[in-house]
């Protein structure tokens, strides 16, 4: 399955939030939807539930226009809501039997994924009985129900301790195994380096960088080194490399243990190795700068 | 259609559960039945009585005190026979009468002077007391029939001249309005009562939901239609079964002790059945117009708080319409409630009044029932997609004016 979003928009009370998004999600690679509050992931999403409509632009699956009630969707919203008064298998049932299911598989499915979630015993609680991390687990088993192929969680970790964490890590990966599509919006750069292969990172509604991760952490760190010197202070060195060897060096960042330079075109790390040694640089640390997710998403959306 | 039946099951089961639906039903239908029973009660403690002791029932006899100070009233019998307040006893002086009404031995005395002449002595004078009147009544008929007795003439002969007995009997070809009425009131005032209250309830679990972000879910479950249809449809199905098991425990507890009653509530519980059923076809679809209309003012507001700033508009409406009709039972032909017994926000209430108490051609029951028919389902569908529109707003409560505005820009 591949799902396609094709270019986008959408204004609220005439205010346009997103401006063209693009981006596509293939079964077994989960993609993690990044931006800053206010970015337009939620909407985005929404739009993708058919929440509501875009203006402009349309939601493709395999190629066909794409209608979430014909499949079966696991969708956690941001806005996390379940009845309060209502005992947690009853609320349940009843949404599942809403998503398709018989009564007889909601609650097999309700059943089997409050143990697997480890809430088994307040399966006959009110839900406003429980602490938040188990309403939180409620949420997430609400999600999972109908054993979903698309699987669209918003902000699923908020809210949990490591423990309970890592019970919806071992599930998320079980549904990539599985083949399953898997969007996912984030700002916790930790975990969406764990499962995605593919990101989108949304900027003020437009798509600012989407593709393969490693890949554009590969982007990001070509033409990177990261150095720093026995003998010289980061400062020190920064000046050094920045008056006289910059005809190798285009740019230099400090970083707390060491100097993120960026090669000028045509040239290489032996180039700059061959001027380190000219320059009697006694170098502490060199290697080939490997970005981290947060790294560019700070470079990205922070440096307007 | 499944998923409607899924939600109207689950909205019904939601009110049928609850403490809060059956204990004001029971209570309602535990009081009817009392008050039901009460004549049959006494019958029994006062049959109970009879057996035990007789012939003591003097107690209840009001004396009264008299005095002919000049010996006018030649016919004193008569005058007695005619008080119809109580016993007259003659006393020997005014002081004695005085001083015996001041210790309230007698209710009141009366000093005759003449047959056209009297004191009325009382204790207390009451706004409400009328034994002087009855006095006068009385010592007006020994009067006359003296004075006819003087003049030769037998006083119930003239008494049948003056005021013949007249037989009449009224053919009614249209409706009775006078013995319909209280049961066309109270029924119009359940459906009323019906309305606001169960319209409320709508709009709060709408809102509720809204409030606790549980809208999200449902919506991306299923069709916004299916809910909002199920909700309305599932407390509409509440109230019109809490509505009927009143009506019911009435009825049923009515016929058992109607002979107590000496059938005198007819005129309150046998209604036509003509009546019932177009009571129950228009009430139900004005219930569902007004249900969906505050359904939709539900999902406008964010909190269940803000429901009753912002259903005030219909309630008022709805107000205006329950006195119209009300007024409109008066005189049926009244052109307002005509008008109003076509206009879908009303006629659930005129029309039936119209139908219940005056004459209406079939032809006008049916235009105004499509109307109600084909304006619910609109309001229905329009509810939906404020619903899903309301769904998504959160802050303050949007008026139903902008969410038209709204409906349209998308």
């Amino acid at each position: 399955m591949k799902l396609e979003v094709r270019d986008i928009y959408k204004s609220f009370s005439g205010r346009e939030v997103l401006h063209g998004i693009s981006f596509s999600v293939e079964s077994g690679k989960a993609l993690g939807l990044l931006g800053r509050n206010g970015a337009g992931k939620t909407t985005t999403i929404r739009i993708i539930m058919n929440f509501f409509e875009a203006n402009k632009g349309d939601i493709y699956l395999d190629g066909k226009k794409f209608v979430p009630r014909n499949h079966r969707i696991g969708y956690l919203p941001e806005e996390r809501g379940l009845y309060p008064k209502k005992k947690v298998m009853e609320q349940l049932i009843y949404l599942g039997r809403l998503r398709g299911l018989s009564s007889k598989e909601s609650r097999e499915n309700a059943l089997y994924w409050l143990k697997r979630l480890d809430i088994e015993e307040y399966k006959d609680k009110k839900l406003e009985t429980l602490s938040k991390g188990n309403q939180q687990k409620v949420q997430l088993a609400q999600t999972f129900l109908t054993n979903p192929d698309i699987i669209i969680l918003d902000e699923p970790f908020s809210g949990l301790d490591p423990v309970n964490a890592q019970i919806l890590k071992d599930i998320i990966n079980e549904f990539i195994n599985k083949d399953r599509l898997l969007i996912f919006s984030s700002h916790q750069m930790n975990y969406v380096e764990e499962f995605c292969e593919d990101i989108a990172l949304i900027d003020k509604g437009t798509i600012v960088l989407t593709g393969n991760l490693n890949k554009i952490k590969r982007e990001y760190g070509k033409n990177r080194l990261t150095v720093s010197s026995l003998s010289l202070s980061l400062e020190q060195l920064k000046r050094l490399i920045e008056d006289e060897m910059n005809n190798i060096v285009k740019e230099v960042e400090m970083k707390k243990e060491y100097l993120i330079i960026e090669l000028q075109e045509d040239y290489t790390k032996n180039d700059f190795l061959r001027a380190a040694v000219d320059k009697n640089i006694d170098i502490k640390k060199f290697s080939i700068y490997e970005p981290g997710l947060e790294d560019i998403f700070v470079k990205k959306v922070g440096e307007k | 259609m499944r998923d409607f039946f899924i939600v109207f099951k689950f909205e019904l089961l939601n009110y049928l559960k609850k403490k809060a639906y059956f204990i004001p039903m029971i209570i309602i239908c535990a009081m009817i039945i009392v008050i039901l029973f009460i004549p049959t009660i006494m019958n029994f403690v006062s049959g109970f009585g009879k057996e035990g002791e007789t012939g003591e029932k003097e107690e209840d006899v009001r004396l009264y005190a008299y005095i002919d100070v000049n010996n006018e009233i030649v016919n004193i019998d008569e005058l007695k026979e005619n008080f119809s307040r109580g016993e007259l006893e003659e006393l020997s002086s005014i002081e004695i009468l005085k001083e015996k009404v001041n210790s309230e031995e007698y209710e009141a005395g009366f000093v005759i002077k003449s047959y056209t002449e009297y004191d009325y002595v009382v204790k207390n004078n009451k706004l409400y007391e009328n034994d002087n009147s009855s006095f006068e009544y009385a010592l007006k008929k020994a009067f006359r029939i003296h004075k006819f007795e003087e003049m030769g003439m037998n006083y119930e002969d003239v008494e049948g001249l003056i005021n013949p007995e007249i037989k009449s009997e009224t053919i009614i070809l249209g409706k009775d309005s006078a013995s319909n009425y209280l049961y066309t009131y109270l029924l119009t005032f359940g459906l009323y009562f019906l309305i606001i209250l169960y319209g409320q309830f709508t709009a709060t679990a709408v809102a509720t939901e809204k409030g606790n972000r549980t809208m999200e879910i449902l919506i991306t479950s299923t069709k916004s239609r299916n809910l909002i249809f199920g909700k309305v449809l599932g407390s509409a199905a509440a109230g019109v079964l809490q509505f009927a098991v009143i009506l019911l425990t009435a009825k049923v507890f009515y016929e058992i002790n109607a002979e107590a009653w000496d059938y005198k509530l007819d005129f309150l519980f046998n209604v036509p059945s003509e009546v019932l059923l177009n009571f129950s076809i228009f009430g139900i679809l004005g219930y569902l117009f007004y249900s969906f209309i505050f359904g939709a003012l539900g999902a406008l507001v964010s909190r269940s708080e803000d429901i009753n700033s912002s259903s005030t508009p219909v309630t008022l409406l709805f107000i205006v319409v329950f006195f119209v009709t009300a007024m409109g039972m008066q005189n049926t032909e009244w052109i307002i409630l005509k008008i109003f017994s076509y206009l879908p926000f009303s006629s659930s209430m005129a029309m039936f009044v119209r139908i219940s108490m005056g004459t209406v051609s079939n032809l006008e029951i049916i235009i105004s029932l499509l109307i109600l028919i084909v304006s619910t389902v609109l309001v229905g569908f329009f509810g939906a997609m404020i619903y899903r529109l309301g769904s998504l707003m959160y802050g303050n409560p949007v008026k139903l004016r902008e969410a038209i505005k709204m409906l349209r820009d998308q």
